[in-house]
């Protein structure tokens, strides 16, 4: 049972990175991606790649995967981010959509529909450390860098840029790049998230980077709400504690306990933006902008 | 010329055209903006004026036509290239950064730098330049709240209080005292009075023609884009047939 | 390279695009007159291919299956901007919150279908979906025919309301500015039930299309979403006769990129010919660069 917790845990913490750094994008930068889970899926093979082949060294694997998730999300969002919003959101689509392809035909680099296995456990420096205090190191790392941001003139760019793009245009500001600068550290951040993932389970496959994953993390950061620093949080482990909250109905058959859990988080995207489009944690008339 | 260089105007432009699908929105515009003027540009709706700022401000592609800061074109540059180059403009539509608060809303306009270094500035002095544009325009008191909870004149002095911050050297301002009340604009006029006699060229797009008889130093009178007209304020406002054609001899739409 | 298999793939692109023209038409018209992004669309096509599908399946008259998923796509279109799309725009409506709001909706269809319909393929075996053999090595069913000529059909009739018609004009306008719409004593809310009845009802035919052809899954509405807002895209905002090219045009690039790669490609084709015009031509074929 603690072991069960303890993994729980774990799970929670990679995705509440993956729902802060989401959030980090679309709340603070207003740029909205479906396309989340392809970075984590990069982290995930870059850092059991890692693992398997270099050092099974947590940090060594969690660098690569940031550089690597960065740096890719860079090439992707400086062509993307000269078009209109909407389209960013349809490129982000179709790259979602595409990298599932990608991730289950580069059978050397990803193991294909198989996936790697055997990736063995975290160390660092050396020495055996767990999954659970390295995850909750790194959330809380990224949360602090997020809140420094936010406090500073990055992120104060960045909202200004969320509110008006062309004023704060006129006011000096290089919105492409502050924009590709906050893709790239969202999806770095995504990239970590796969590293710890993969070291965590041991085992990854194509399947945690689906399509679906992505409407998870980003109904995370929805029902959290959006803008909000913590909130996200609040998503990622209120989400995750469901499919064992529906374990205990009794009348919903297995095989359908995907889909019901895919209801849920569609009603409640689609409710929440109807009637408290700030999410729970948000409170519109409190300032959406204020960590 | 054997003028010293200090004396041209900062800001000048010859022949800027534009056109929107066959409609000739801008034929042909030349204007100069001399350091510690305010020059009005006025003219009924569908001038051109408005466009006018947005070719300058490179929001818009000329299509003839150059502009010259300090002697250096400025056509091409993209709008943020041109705002660092010293252009601060202000919108109709004032474009706030609406979910930030007051004080944020003049700190982002003292940082130019996308990244988290502000190079060539001090946080104090930015700091500072912030906390002077709020005293100036009266928002102090207004620092934490959010610009979206602002009243009208309030929004409107928040989008000055920005062009103040940018510390710039030159200012466009679309239409920043229309519909404020009478001790608004005593305050509004008296921040322009302040800049200009601290050698900021302004540009002030104005319906309110007793708003212009009072700060212009020179009006240029637009008319389907083409400067009509250029010259002192009381010789312009007296003119008959501007007159005529700014209060609608032709069926237009009320400002 | 074999050129009746280039001819076989090209005839069976057009046919594939037949359909992602006439979802796309849908799209665009409602994206372009209301400025929503019916990211929904995808769920509408599902749900009129599953209703053809179970109609079939029970025995009804053809006809009655095509009325009845024409009837559910105007009924969910019309609800989606009824119950959905009007309420959001009522207290903010901004382009995120209608995304996730529309996203939601299409993620609760998917499942549900899935759940009552079983997940997999259904299609429906009709006498004219038999290819026979039109050339040597080249195999055609009556079903491209029909293809074409309902999407020919279909647009002709759509460009001829949106400019002969009362109610096509002030649609048109309605794109145009909405605030004229409204001083004018038109109903703009009137204006976008009809479009979004209209926009929807074109995804019915396209998805028993479908259904008749290469069959239809569950997930099928992610794919003709993307579909339909990369040729929207493609072929530049507001342009209906654009949006509908693309649409051929995607289909018809699906089909060729089997002839180098396997069918897990044919997605990535169309996401390639998106990125590639987002680099070199954002306004799309037909579009018009806007002043900002």
């Amino acid at each position: 049972m603690t072991a069960y917790l303890a993994s729980l845990a774990t799970l929670a913490a990679i995705f509440a990175i993956l729902a802060v750094t989401l959030n980090f994008m679309v709340g603070y930068a207003g740029i909205f991606s479906v396309a989340h889970a392809v970075f984590f899926g990069l982290g995930a093979y870059a850092g059991a790649q890692v693992a398997l082949h270099l050092v099974p060294d947590a940090l060594a694997a969690c660098a690569v995967a940031a550089l690597i998730a960065g740096g890719l999300s860079l090439c992707l969002a400086l062509p993307a981010l000269r078009v209109r919003g909407e389209y960013f959101v349809a490129a982000s689509l179709g790259l979602q959509m595409m990298a599932l392809t990608l991730f289950s035909e580069a059978k050397g680099l990803t193991g294909g529909l198989g996936g790697l296995i055997g990736i063995p456990p975290p160390r660092l420096f050396g020495f055996a450390v767990g999954a659970l205090p390295l995850s909750l190191a790194a959330l809380a790392l990224i949360l602090l860098a997020i809140a420094a941001m936010a406090r500073g003139s990055f992120g104060r760019t960045l909202q200004s840029i969320r509110d008006a793009e062309s004023a704060a245009e006129a006011l000096g500001k290089n919105v492409a790049v502050a924009k590709a600068l906050a893709v790239a550290f969202a999806c770095a951040g995504a990239g970590v998230a796969g590293a710890l993932f993969a070291l965590h389970m041991q085992f990854v496959n194509v399947e945690s980077f689906t399509l679906e994953q992505s409407v998870l993390v980003m109904a995370m950061v929805i029902v959290g709400g959006t803008g909000t620093l913590l909130g996200p949080v609040v998503g990622a482990v209120l989400l995750l504690s469901l499919p064992a909250g529906l374990a205990f109905l009794p009348f919903i058959p297995p095989t359908e306990v995907g889909a019901v859990q895919q209801i849920i988080y569609g009603l409640a995207m689609t409710l929440l933006m109807i009637f408290r489009p700030a999410g729970l944690v948000g409170d519109l008339s409190r300032g959406r902008s204020e960590a | 010329m054997n003028r010293p260089a200090s004396m041209d105007p900062p800001l000048r432009c010859e022949g800027l055209a534009r056109s929107f699908g066959g409609v000739q929105a801008v034929a042909g515009v030349s204007l100069a903006l001399p350091a510690g003027q305010v020059t009005a540009l006025v003219g009924p709706n569908g001038a051109g004026k408005t466009t006018v700022f947005n070719l300058i401000t490179g929001n818009l592609r000329a299509d003839a036509g150059v502009a010259l800061l300090r002697g250096q074109s400025i056509l091409g540059l993209k709008p943020w290239q041109v705002a660092r180059r010293g252009v601060a403009r202000s919108f109709q539509d004032l474009r706030l950064f609406t979910h930030m608060s007051v004080r944020d809303n003049v700190l982002a306009a003292t940082e130019r730098s996308a990244w988290f270094w502000q190079p060539g500035t001090g946080r104090r002095a930015r700091e500072a330049a912030a906390e002077a544009a709020l005293e100036a325009t009266g928002l102090a008191t207004l620092a934490t709240a959010r610009a979206v909870d602002l009243a009208y004149a309030e929004r409107k002095f928040l989008s000055m209080a920005r062009i103040l911050a940018a510390q710039a050297e030159i200012w466009l301002l679309d239409e920043p005292a229309s519909g404020l009340d009478l001790a608004s604009r005593l305050r509004f006029g008296q921040l322009l009075k302040d800049a200009r006699a601290r050698g900021v060229a302004i540009c002030l797009i104005e319906h309110n023609l007793d708003v212009v008889a009072e700060l212009a130093d020179r009006i240029a009178f637009l008319d389907q884009g083409r400067v009509l007209a250029e010259g002192e304020p009381q010789a312009i406002l007296r003119d008959p047939q501007l007159a005529a054609i700014y209060f609608g001899d032709r069926p237009q739409e009320v400002a | 390279m074999d050129a009746m298999l280039v001819l076989q793939l090209l005839l069976g692109g057009l046919q594939t695009g037949a359909i992602y023209a006439l979802t796309a038409a849908g799209f665009a018209l409602i994206f372009g007159t209301t400025r929503v992004f019916h990211v929904a669309h995808g769920a509408t096509f599902t749900l009129a291919g599953y209703v053809f599908v179970f109609a079939w399946n029970a025995g009804w008259h053809p006809a009655l299956g095509v009325l009845a998923a024409v009837a559910v796509a105007v009924l969910f279109g019309i609800g989606m901007e009824r119950f959905v799309y009007r309420p959001i725009q009522r207290h903010e409506g901004s382009f995120f919150t209608v995304f996730v709001a529309a996203f939601g909706v299409s993620i609760v269809v998917q499942n549900l279908v899935g759940m009552v319909a079983g997940r997999g393929f259904a299609n429906v075996d009709t006498t004219l979906s038999r290819a026979v053999e039109v050339l040597p090595e080249v195999f055609l069913a009556q079903v491209f025919w029909v293809a074409i000529g309902v999407a020919v059909v279909l647009f002709v009739a759509l460009t001829a309301f949106l400019s002969r018609t009362h109610a096509g004009v002030a649609l048109r306008a309605l794109a145009q500015n909405p605030d004229l719409i409204r001083a004018y004593g038109l109903s703009s809310s009137r204006l976008s039930v009809l479009t979004f009845a209209l926009g929807s009802a074109l995804a019915a035919p396209a998805a028993i299309l479908m259904a008749m052809t290469t069959g239809l899954n569950e997930a099928v509405g992610n794919h003709v979403m993307l579909l339909s807002m990369a040729a929207t895209m493609v072929g530049g905002v507001g342009s209906l006769r654009g949006a509908a090219v693309a649409g051929v045009l995607l289909g018809v690039a699906e089909s060729l990129v089997l002839l180098v790669l396997d069918t897990q490609w044919a997605e990535a084709a169309s996401f390639l010919v998106l990125f590639g015009f987002i680099l070199f031509r954002p306004t799309g074929l037909f579009g018009v660069v806007a002043a900002r």
